[in-house]
């Protein structure tokens, strides 16, 4: 096995250790085994960074012509945002969603079958790398406001219909802790998105000499960037937040998943990465 | 026993809101100073005022009534006939006044059960008590035992844990809304004793700043004094709302005052930041279309009560766990009360001398073996009795002589009692941690040093 993969590995043991973690603090809600599992995962996102560093090193165009590169990349910024949300704004409860979700795309990413195709040299340059690492990094912070926004609309629900709050609910953070991952993810994950659709645009006018070729998954980022910035406007222009907030967060999250698993799946795209 | 606790007082249950301001003794100098006219009857003294209860501790020569002398102060102080005053006090003395005192730190006896503020309000009284040299053995001790009663209270029974007063609950839920209210507005609209309550528990949370608005505008300024927050008069209530985030209402008004229509345009003004109502009055004060608002929460008295009603049951079973703490307290106080007096102090010092060579005595005999001469027997315990009995001579002749100067001695015989343990009390590992400062313990737990 090379060292590579023995990285993989133990970031994947890792973050099932970690995941315990998260369970067990939430389940006694108590701090301590989430910051426990916090600092487990957190060795694994060390493992897992350096496995993505080695791969790109050993051989940059098998590395960014296979899948399970983006995927594993994918599962590693959302850890990454998970972190930053912890420590910015106390939403320890993000890993218990994050860190197994991190843990399960790390593993599809082993399973796939490494497709060994070489890149053709066309992708390389500054604008494929911002093109992947923006759009990578507002997905993963979309991830986090949908969870968090699942959060949120029901623990609203809960507080307005003056339903009980013991147990989950009151492990739940307060609302604007939970809103105010929503806003990050506005203020920051919309810039980023935008900057990674429009170095796509650029570096396809370089690379293919067209800005858009109907691809159906450059169709339906179209349709994700006009929703997020629907969120973003409503949000920053007109102060919606809350609800209506969260539920556009879970739509957009939602949308980039039917993108990212549905279009590379049912459809013949030029962003399948094999 | 050379001397006699009494305990007088007022609280929410014996004196209507009127009375308590009337009678606050917010400044207890001018008490102390009329006290100290009968220097010799009053020994020790202590104020206790908040703004829910007065509680006055005296410490007086044993068989002395200084209940005349203690209305007559406290009412001309305030300003007021005695008359007016007597009715609402209640006195304790002994023991019930120990109990008394225990349960009022224990917080036992305030509107909201369980609650911890009054516990530093006491510390703070004590001090005051102990810089201007008020507090002496007597007051030193009880307070001691008061705050290590309260520690007990809160660690063996499960009073200070759940939401069970309605405006701790509305505490709770603005905390679920905003995760800390450290850098939220509150409003307070009106008065009564529920709304106040929750004004407090805000404050207490650390809440940034409260406005008290009310139709006069006198009452307003009284309870923001009390809040240390900003009075509002009853027009300037609406455009003031934006700023806002935490609206407790409680008014006497049949007709809501406030309506959907004006927290939509308050919310527009806000960029619709959340904000929580809490309607304690009945008939509503807030529209309950307010609800139905987005990032708007409106909890009446009826939701709040749902919420608090079942953790009440149990409430009342920690209670009476409490109590049973209390009293056995109190009962362990009377006790060392009791022998804080030559005779007791003598007899135990003897008698603990005894059983100290005895003890010894009999391990002795026990390792010379069972054929030891009868005489040689006698003559041991003779010895050893007699070394006791001389070691305790000088202790003894110098309590005595301390007895008969100015002050009863109390402090020595005190002292006494402790260096030679004759309370046979085993001191907590932390016995000593009340006498320096605790990192982190907060202002609310400044311990003083048991002077003289």
């Amino acid at each position: 096995m090379e060292f590579v993969e023995l990285l993989s590995y133990g970031a994947i043991l890792l973050y099932l250790l970690g995941s315990g973690g998260h369970i067990c603090g939430t389940l006694t809600r108590k701090e301590k085994p989430k910051i426990a599992g916090g600092i487990v995962s957190g060795l694994g996102f060390v493992l897992h960074g350096l496995s993505l560093l080695l791969q790109l090193i050993q051989d940059p165009s098998l590395a960014l012509a296979a899948s399970e590169f983006y995927l594993s990349l994918f599962s590693w910024s959302l850890l990454l945002f998970l972190f930053i949300l912890w420590f910015k704004l106390k939403l320890s409860f993000l890993g218990l969603v994050a860190t197994p979700l991190a843990m399960f795309m790390l593993m599809a990413s082993r399973a796939a079958t490494a497709a060994n195709v070489h890149l053709p040299t066309s992708l390389s340059g500054l604008f494929f790398g911002l093109h992947i690492g923006c759009l990578f990094a507002a997905i993963g912070l979309l991830a986090m406001a949908c969870a968090a926004g699942v959060g949120y609309i029901n623990l609203e629900r809960r507080i307005k219909t003056k339903g009980r709050l013991t147990g989950v609910w009151a492990a739940l953070p307060a609302l604007e802790s939970l809103d105010r991952a929503n806003h990050l993810a506005v203020t920051t994950g919309f810039p980023l998105y935008t900057v990674g659709l429009v170095s796509g645009f650029v570096w396809a006018w370089i690379t293919w000499n067209r800005f858009f070729s109907w691809d159906p998954k450059e169709i339906a980022a179209l349709g994700i960037w006009l929703l997020f910035a629907f969120l973003f406007h409503q949000r920053l222009a007109l102060g919606w937040r809350g609800r209506k907030t969260a539920w556009l967060a879970i739509w957009v999250f939602g949308l980039c998943l039917v993108s990212m698993l549905g279009i590379n799946f049912l459809l013949k795209t030029h962003h399948s990465f094999a | 026993m050379q001397h006699d606790i009494h305990l007088y007082g007022l609280n929410h249950r014996t004196a209507p809101v009127e009375v308590r301001e009337r009678f606050a003794l917010k400044e207890p100098e001018s008490f102390e100073q009329c006290m100290r006219a009968l220097d010799h009857a009053v020994s020790e003294l202590m104020v206790l005022s908040t703004c829910n209860r007065v509680e006055i501790v005296v410490v007086a020569l044993a068989g002395q009534d200084v209940t005349a002398q203690v209305l007559e102060c406290w009412a001309r102080v305030s300003g007021r006939p005695v008359a007016e005053l007597a009715p609402h006090v209640y006195e304790f003395t002994g023991i019930a006044a120990v109990e008394h005192l225990f349960q009022v730190a224990s917080s036992l006896d305030s509107m909201v059960l369980g609650e911890p503020q009054i516990l530093g309000q006491l510390k703070a009284a004590y001090r005051g008590a102990v810089e201007k040299g008020l507090a002496r053995v007597v007051v030193n001790r009880l307070l001691h035992k008061a705050f290590f009663t309260a520690k007990r209270v809160r660690t063996e029974t499960g009073i200070g844990t759940s939401a069970v007063s309605i405006s701790y609950a509305a505490v709770e839920l603005a905390k679920r809304i905003f995760g800390t209210v450290t850098d939220k507005r509150a409003m307070l609209i009106g008065a009564g004793e529920m709304a106040e309550l929750a004004a407090t528990h805000l404050v207490r949370s650390g809440v940034k700043s409260i406005m008290v608005a009310n139709r006069t505008f006198e009452r307003a300024e009284q309870l923001a004094a009390c809040y240390k927050g900003a009075a509002l008069a009853f027009s300037e209530l609406i455009p003031k709302l934006p700023e806002v985030d935490i609206v407790i209402s409680s008014t006497g008004s049949t007709e809501p005052i406030i309506r959907a229509r004006d927290i939509r345009e308050v919310l527009r003004k806000r960029k619709n930041r959340p904000m929580f109502f809490i309607d304690i009055a009945v008939p509503r004060d807030i529209d309950p279309d307010v609800n139905s608002l987005d990032n708007v929460y409106l909890y009446d008295i009826d939701d709040l009560k749902e919420v608090v009603e079942e953790n009440m049951v149990q409430r009342q079973a920690e209670a009476e766990r409490a109590r049973e703490v209390v009293h056995a307290e109190a009962h362990k106080f009377g006790l060392w009360l009791n022998a804080l007096d030559l005779q007791p102090t003598i007899v135990d010092m003897l008698d603990r001398g005894e059983r100290i060579a005895r003890k010894e005595l009999k391990k002795t005999l026990k390792r010379l073996g069972p054929d030891q001469d009868p005489e040689m027997r006698a003559a041991l315990e003779t010895l050893v009795l007699s070394i006791s009995r001389k070691l305790y001579h000088d202790p003894m002749i110098f309590l005595k002589r301390r007895a008969q100067e100015e002050g009863g001695g109390e402090k020595f015989l005190d002292l006494a009692r402790r260096m030679f343990n004759l309370d046979e009390e085993t001191p907590p590992p932390d016995a000593h941690g009340d006498r320096k400062p605790q990192p982190g313990s907060g202002d609310d737990s400044p311990e003083i040093l048991p002077e003289d």
